[in-house]
């Protein structure tokens, strides 16, 4: 659901053309978010990560709104294939996302399929999953010796100002 | 007037002899080092038996690793060969039992083992063990930077928090160099001869000892033989701690690092005169160092260095020095004299310049300019 040049002159039509027709892409759809559900991270092509990504935020802004509500059931039941995923949905993952609006998911770039079509790859997750994360963590080491150095560097100079002010 | 000159005359000849009695710092350093490793290898023999010890590493990516070392003559450092080259070279102080060990000190009882380095998630006992040792450094080319004629007393080094901004070292100079101020060169060959110390990549040597040994050690200067007996007072089990880098043997409070290698950047910032104290005119040396690989680049060093410029005051200095006072007026008394009434001497009579050396010298201590000595002289006591 990109805006790129080609969704931007296609008249309306911008989802992109997958499997068998229509309705397979809707399957092809269901069944990876299925997927991601369950496992709340996993590796496809590039072009269904990224589509299927549009659907995967819907599908928790839908859960945020409860199970009492008629129209997320009824979203829930269509695109879970796996019925028991329904209560993991609305209890696990709906309830991690309370507190934030939008941008669930996370997409990462990874290295074209080894095999022989060499099909452009990523791994989409959901945020805040049990996995180690997907890019190196940049750690800020308060305590180092230069950070304390630089510390005492800014309390002084602060303190200097204030002095100047009085 | 001529039974004056016969007193003065005495008092020249007493006075040179004093100090031809006293010896040179090299002489005085190389005595040091010799007792040190004497007490070494008598603290070696103690174990004439090898007998194991079980070590248990802590720390991440080592999951408890046992090694089997040997009691009294294993390190820190000899566990760490047994794992990467990496633990070898980054590591700084090691805990045992989490208590701070240094990383040549030999292991006496099967332990649990943590190696610390600079980029720990809390490196403080490391940051702090190389505050401490970057001061013992600047104290250890303070002590061969002058020439052999004056004398040189290194005070205690002062505990002083890494956010202080630069680390200290406190001395007192020959009384006849009261007058000299460093000048840009004088602090640019001080830091020169640092970063050549750093290149051989010494490694500090620790030794517990009794008081009486390290009296003996330090039995040339006053001043350290106080130190040896406040910190023996201190310490729990009543024994001193000394470090030898080289040839230079210090006391310190604390675990050093393990090697003069693990700096990197490192300047001689300042030395600024604080004022008299019980031994002569204390002076307050101060320099600012980061280790490898934690280095800063040249915008921020500039603004860190400008900091360390200024004087890091330490408020517990004071506590410690009534005492001091009120014990040793004699010496105070005795050490000062001869020299602070040469000045006049050489003025009444010249002749007497020719056969007194260490007076006469205004040989500079550093660089070629001369102190002004007779210019700025302390008035005639009487």
């Amino acid at each position: 659901m990109r805006l790129t040049l080609r969704a931007l002159i296609s008249h309306g039509r911008v989802a992109r053309r997958m499997g068998l027709g229509p309705e397979s892409r809707i399957n092809i759809l269901r069944n990876i978010l299925t997927g991601l559900v369950r496992h709340e991270r996993l590796e496809t092509t590039r072009a269904r990560a990224d589509e299927v990504r549009f659907y995967a935020e819907k599908m928790i802004d839908y859960a945020k709104k409860g199970e009492t509500n008629e129209k997320s059931m009824k979203m829930a039941d269509f695109w879970l294939t796996e019925k028991d995923l329904i209560p993991k949905l609305f209890k696990v993952l709906a309830v991690r996302f309370e507190n934030q609006t939008g941008g669930y998911t996370r997409m990462a770039r990874i290295p074209n399929r080894e095999n022989l079509d060499r099909a452009a790859m990523a791994v989409l997750e959901y945020k805040g999953n049990p996995f180690p994360p997907l890019f190196p963590v940049r750690r800020v080491r308060e305590l180092s010796l230069v950070n304390q150095l630089l510390k005492g560097y800014r309390e002084e100079k602060a303190q200097m100002v204030a002095e100047k002010k009085d | 007037m001529a039974s004056r000159t016969v007193c003065q005359i005495l008092q020249r000849r007493l006075a040179s002899n004093a100090a031809a009695a006293r010896l040179s710092s090299a002489d005085l350093r190389s005595h040091r080092s010799a007792q040190f490793s004497e007490e070494q290898t008598r603290q070696r023999s103690l174990y004439p038996r090898t007998e194991k010890i079980e070590v248990t590493l802590r720390g991440p990516g080592l999951q408890g690793a046992l090694l089997v070392m040997n009691r009294g003559q294993s390190t820190p450092h000899s566990c760490t060969r047994h794992l990467t080259e990496w633990h070898v070279k980054s590591s700084v102080l090691a805990l045992v039992d989490g208590e701070p060990w240094h990383m040549h000190r030999p292991l006496t009882r099967s332990c649990d083992l943590t190696l610390l380095t600079f980029k720990d998630e809390d490196p403080q006992i490391a940051n702090q063990a190389y505050w401490r040792s970057c001061a013992s450094l600047l104290g250890h080319v303070l002590d061969g930077a002058f020439k052999d004629e004056f004398s040189i007393e290194l005070l205690t080094l002062p505990e002083v928090p890494v956010t202080a901004g630069a680390f200290c070292c406190d001395l007192v100079l020959d009384s006849r160099l009261d007058s000299w101020t460093p000048s840009e060169e004088n602090l640019r060959s001080l830091t020169r001869e640092t970063l050549q110390l750093v290149s051989k990549d010494l490694p500090w040597e620790p030794l517990d000892v009794s008081p009486s040994v390290a009296l003996e050690i330090f039995s040339h200067s006053r001043c350290k033989q106080e130190e040896v007996e406040e910190r023996a007072a201190q310490s729990q089990n009543g024994t001193v701690s000394l470090y030898r880098c080289g040839d230079h043997v210090t006391l310190s409070g604390g675990p050093l690092v393990s090697r003069t290698g693990l700096c990197s950047q490192y300047e001689v910032t300042s030395v600024h005169t604080l004022g008299e104290c019980v031994w002569g005119v204390q002076r307050r040396a101060q320099g600012l160092s980061l280790p490898v690989n934690l280095t800063a680049n040249p915008k921020v060093w500039r603004k860190l260095r400008n900091r360390a410029e200024r004087l890091v005051e330490i408020p517990s200095s004071s506590t410690v020095t009534p005492p001091l006072i009120a014990e040793t007026p004699p010496l105070v008394a005795e050490a000062p004299p001869p020299t602070v009434e040469a000045p006049p001497l050489i003025a009444e009579a010249p002749p007497l310049s020719a056969e007194a050396p260490p007076l006469s010298a205004e040989a500079p201590p550093i660089s070629a300019k001369a102190p002004p000595l007779t210019a700025e002289a302390p008035p005639p006591p009487q």
